[in-house]
């Protein structure tokens, strides 16, 4: 196959970074003139660019109930769901309270006044949505009246680090203490991590209704409106755009992405293919 | 039929069993398995994504089932699992295996029972 110069655009949750940049390297090797070109976006964001108009080839995201809520039908056809993870607590050694936090005093850990804690932006990035979804489920399954509000206030506000990607770097840099993230990000970055109960840390598909209790309101794709999300079980998606010229390569590298070569690249940076 | 010669009672091994049975009953994608597993109430612990993904993904490569993406009018497309006759067949040696177990359980039962009672 005559592959003269062809380019690719990828878009790509953040959290998905070092994936696809690992399915980009194997893909080349095999694809000698094909150059891929990966863009990090939160996932939110990212969907409600090619919204306004810009393109790309192929787009992975952190929620597969975007494809829906924002690109199906008109931007992209199919999409495949080909990854989970959960939400866990990441931290390192010098955190504040990191020799004593754990599963069940997390949250009293974070509640420390001398603690400092955050989350990404819940419009722009499924991770920072998920994380209020925690608090809430939290609150329900520690009967803990308020604790939602308690862990809002505490925290960060969201536009300090709006990315889960940013969020890593400021924990690496030491500005904060403790940072809601995926786990498969904190095992890339060799970073601690506290597990929490899988009632609440949406990975569980046998919790589905469970999660469903939580409810986050986001920005629509209506300017000014908002709509409120439900919990789901975490599911990472790729699908292709409509608009790409090249459908035959993008097809062939969402199969790398999805198949034996992609869970080898997925487990090794802690994410569990499925 | 060298799958059949390596059966080990183990409750990670058992989720093999568990599973191909599953399957043998309705093909299904890995989310609405462990949905069944759960509500079939096979095992007392909860059950663990991760380990059915990976056994999934196990028996893909070992035959005993056969997986393609299903893609659905509406909602994402997933990896769709069916049982292959390799499955079915080491599904018939998991049910001898599990009745062995079973009768074995009961004889440490009956005896501690016996031992307490007397």
């Amino acid at each position: 196959m005559a592959n003269n110069n062809y380019y690719l655009k990828i878009m790509n949750a953040g959290a998905l970074h070092r994936i696809i940049g690992n399915c980009i390297e194997v893909f080349m090797q095999k694809n000698l003139e094909v150059t891929l070109e990966m863009k990090g976006v939160g996932s939110r964001e990212g969907a409600k660019r090619l919204l306004s108009g810009e393109k790309c080839d192929i787009i992975a995201l952190a929620d597969q109930a975007l494809f829906a809520e924002l690109l199906v039908p008109d931007l992209v056809e199919d999409y495949f769901v080909f990854a989970t993870d959960q939400i866990v607590i990441a931290y390192d050694h010098f955190s504040r309270g990191s020799k004593e936090i754990n599963s069940e005093n997390w949250a009293d850990i974070l509640l420390q006044p001398e603690v400092i804690f955050a989350r990404s932006d819940h419009n722009l990035d499924p991770c920072g949505y998920r994380t209020l979804m925690v608090w809430q489920l939290a609150e329900k399954l520690y009967n803990r009246p308020g604790l939602t509000h308690e862990l809002d206030s505490a925290c960060l506000h969201y536009s300090t680090y709006p990315k889960s990607l940013d969020l890593a770097g400021a924990l690496l840099a030491g500005k904060v203490d403790y940072a809601f993230l995926y786990s498969s990000e904190a095992k890339q970055l060799g970073l601690p991590y506290i597990t929490l109960p899988s009632k609440i840390n949406l990975s569980n598909p046998a919790y589905a209704d469970y999660y469903d209790q939580a409810a986050v309101s986001v920005e629509s794709k209506i300017p000014g409106k908002n709509i409120i999300i439900h919990g789901k079980p975490i599911e990472f998606a790729v699908g292709i755009s409509k608009t790409t010229q090249h459908d035959d390569l993008a097809k062939q590298f969402v199969d790398l992405l999805t198949g034996h070569e992609g869970h080898a690249i997925l487990e090794e940076c802690g994410m569990i293919p499925c | 039929m060298s799958h059949l010669q390596k059966i080990t009672f183990s409750s990670d091994r058992l989720i093999e069993a568990q599973l191909l049975l599953l399957l043998q009953i309705k093909s299904s994608h890995g989310y609405e398995l462990i949905q069944r597993l759960n509500d079939a109430d096979f095992t007392i612990e909860e059950v663990d994504p991760a380990t059915i993904y990976r056994h999934l993904r196990r028996m893909d490569k070992e035959e005993l089932v056969k997986s393609h993406w299903e893609t659905g009018p509406s909602g994402p497309g997933r990896r769709l699992y069916t049982v292959t006759k390799s499955g079915e067949e080491l599904l018939s040696q998991w049910t001898i295996n599990i009745k062995q177990q079973k009768e074995k359980l009961a004889n440490f039962l009956k005896t501690y029972e016996q031992y307490h009672n007397s």
